[in-house]
């Protein structure tokens, strides 16, 4: 009996050196870098895929430059198809076998809900360079070191600017809010209602429809005898683009905002070209916002001729720049030190600007309000927004 | 005015959808007494097989999106054809997989037997084509029609014309064929039928083939207003079958009622609150149920155990 224990205990113990062991060993080898995001699967799929090319064109540059500390930068990609039990899964994996130094993802904000707490737990760095709930930065904000960063629009945020554009474009403050009745939908409600509240503002409509509906009239019907000449839409592509085909079939065209999940293409697929550029929704930068922008898409639309969605490539290709920086700073790849490092990082070049500073102890969003700007489709193609309601918002304008 | 006649519009379209596919319970209900619970995923390759095979004739992966000119009348035509044949065919596999072991036998297993098969359809696809959804142009174009202000698409108005000419048909069939009698003698007495020389099992499978064929159908008349995606049955199919039982399972105008019925309820409802609407669906039928329990245009039949 006591030899048994004994023995067992010696091989724990040989067990646990050899694997103490390990870290010491990949120190010598090359940085692992996580990415877990849905690329097939749901409506924000697109941002997840054109996250990737990003993700991966940011860790060639670095590796072009001679890596990280001389070490090679390697990509390890997680499809997590939208699931929460796969995106849990496919977290376990890339920290406990394949021992990343930092993850980047998800795509969908439930995802993210449902496994923060592994990376936290385990004190791995998470830059989300898609997901937007508010919620996401926000649940570990109060312990010692919360790890979860974000690269990329918040909801919060981009609402207010949703919410500051309707609000000055309206003529009689005649402000509607529509969504589906998933928790995004229901989230962007309840976020758009506060904002409104700041303005002073009482909507001149909420209307609800279910996430597979395909006919929302009588639900427009009612915002239109309501008076109401500018609507927000907090909901993904696909419902946006049947809110607009309901427009249509009404011949109802008040002002239609959106998230910006109308970056992605089932908004063209079924509103069709010409509809879908009836809609303004907020996005973080564009192809065509600077020279760096430029070059980035023109050399990813090269590699990806169907590179849906450049937004989420810049936001993927930043978050990667970030952590490469904290890793820098950090002197090696110690979770703890480089969440950190993380939040006193810069000034780190990224497309979608200087980042100085992004991160600090309490803020642990790289873009705000002030990065975001409006944009619209124009013959398939995603432009920036630039007309007198937008050069006449103000700082004071964006409420939240 | 116009948003109530925009809501009739927008109903009896939606409506459509439903009685399309409720009528895809009835023809196995009066041969057999039983139907497909799985119906809702039989909706799913009748749209995408035939969306992918228009995709590949005109040389892209089975999986893509599809320009509005690529879908041509005759492209469209060939693929409903083809959606209803190899749906049709999935009809043989159902009968022999989920129904023929419990025929005859007293209790619910083909309620269990039917739906786990509708999941293996359903996984298969999820499989093949993964699970996002394709938006399917549609070959009439997506112009809108205004009748007195109401707009209306041309695929709504086709989905409604082929629903009741189907619709029709079934009941023509039924009622005045030979193969209506055989259909009708089978459920009233599989025994008696097969002594008078009707070869019941043939017609209990023409029966599932039909009803399975109608699905296949449905999915690629409805791909261009829902799009074409793994998950696009099991909601509609819910409210098909709710209509089905509002109307009456054993008669097609029955079926294609109920359709119209619930698809005004759901625009007529959304007018006062949206979210009203399913409540008071499935009120009307709970209600419909007690003063009529074989729905409102169905006919008293007797279960036999």
């Amino acid at each position: 009996m006591t030899h048994s224990i004994t023995r067992r205990l010696f091989g724990a113990l040989v067990a646990t050196t050899a694997l103490a062991g390990l870290p010491a060993l990949a120190q010598q080898g090359e940085i692992k870098i996580g990415y877990n995001a849905d690329q097939s699967a749901s409506g924000a799929a697109e941002l997840g895929l054109s996250g990737r090319y990003g993700f991966e064109a940011a860790i060639e540059d670095i590796n072009a430059k001679g890596g990280v500390l001389g070490r090679k930068l390697v990509a390890v990609i997680r499809d997590d198809a939208a699931a929460p039990p796969k995106s849990i899964q496919n977290m376990n994996e890339l920290i406990d076998n394949e021992k990343v130094a930092a993850v980047v993802g998800p795509t969908n904000s439930g995802n993210a809900l449902a496994w923060l707490h592994i990376p936290q737990q385990k004190k791995v760095p998470v830059v989300s360079h898609v997901a937007t709930a508010t919620e996401i930065t926000g649940r570990y904000a109060k312990e010692a070191q919360n790890y979860i960063f974000r690269v990329s629009m918040v909801d919060r945020e981009q609402l207010a600017l949703l919410a500051a554009y309707a609000v000055k474009a309206s003529k009689d403050k005649k402000v509607a809010i529509i969504a589906d009745t998933t928790g995004y939908g229901q989230a962007a409600t309840k976020d758009l209602q506060e904002i409104l509240a700041l303005h002073g503002i009482t909507p001149a409509g909420i209307e609800k429809f279910g996430p597979k509906d395909t006919d929302m009239t009588s639900q427009l019907a009612k915002l239109k005898a309501a008076g109401a000449d500018m609507i927000i839409s907090g909901s993904l592509a696909d419902a946006t683009a049947q809110v607009l085909k309901s427009m249509e079939k009404m011949d109802y065209y008040p002002g239609l905002l959106s998230t910006w999940g109308s970056i992605n293409s089932p908004l063209i697929n079924i509103a069709g070209a010409k509809l879908a550029e009836k809609t303004i929704f907020a996005a973080s930068t564009t192809a065509d916002a600077n020279p760096k922008a430029q070059a980035l898409s023109k050399r990813l639309l090269a590699r990806y001729p169907n590179m849906p969605a450049f937004v989420s490539a810049a936001q993927g290709y930043d978050a990667v720049m970030l952590i490469a920086a904290a890793i820098t700073k950090a002197g090696g790849t110690d979770g703890d030190k480089v969440a950190a490092a993380l939040e006193d990082v810069g000034p780190v070049e990224g497309i979608i600007k200087t980042y100085n500073k992004p991160f600090s102890k309490t803020n642990h969003e790289a873009l705000g309000v002030a990065d975001f700007h409006l944009a619209q489709w124009k013959d398939g193609a995603v432009v920036k927004l630039d007309n007198a309601i937008v050069k006449g918002l103000t700082a004071a304008d964006l409420k939240r | 005015m116009t948003a109530f006649l925009q809501a009739l519009a927008s109903g009896l379209a939606l409506g459509a959808i439903y009685g399309l596919i409720a009528l895809g319970f009835n023809i196995t209900y009066a041969t057999t007494r039983t139907f497909n619970f799985g119906q809702g995923a039989f909706l799913v390759p009748g749209s995408l097989v035939g969306v992918s095979l228009v995709l590949l004739s005109v040389g892209k992966p089975h999986f893509g999106n599809l320009a509005p000119a690529e879908m041509t009348m005759t492209a469209y035509l060939l693929a409903t054809l083809a959606s209803t044949l190899i749906v049709g065919l999935i009809g043989i596999a159902l009968y022999y997989c989920a129904i023929k072991p419990f025929v005859g036998v007293a209790g619910l297993n083909w309620v269990l037997s039917t739906i786990g098969f509708g999941i293996i359809l359903q996984n298969t696809a999820l499989a093949i084509w993964g699970p996002a959804s394709i938006a399917v142009p549609s070959p009439l174009g997506s112009d809108v029609y205004r009748i007195a202000g109401a707009g209306i698409r041309p695929q709504e108005i086709l989905v409604a014309v082929v629903a009741v000419a189907v619709m029709a048909g079934l009941d023509y069939v039924l009622r005045a064929t030979k193969l209506g009698k055989a259909l009708r003698a089978v459920a009233f007495n599989p025994q008696a039928a097969s002594i008078v020389g009707i070869n019941v099992e043939k017609i209990v499978i023409i029966a599932f083939v039909i009803s399975s064929a109608l699905a296949g159908l449905a999915g690629i008349l409805i791909a261009p207003i829902t799009t074409a995606s793994v998950f696009i049955g099991m909601g509609v199919a819910l409210k098909a079958f709710s209509a089905a039982i509002l109307g009456g399972l054993t008669n097609p105008r029955g079926c294609m009622a109920g359709g119209f019925l619930l698809g005004l309820i759901e625009a007529l409802v959304g007018l006062w609150r949206a979210e009203m609407r399913e409540i008071t669906i499935f009120l009307i039928i709970i209600v419909v149920l007690v003063v009529r329990p074989a729905g409102l245009f169905g006919t008293k039949t007797v279960e036999k155990i």
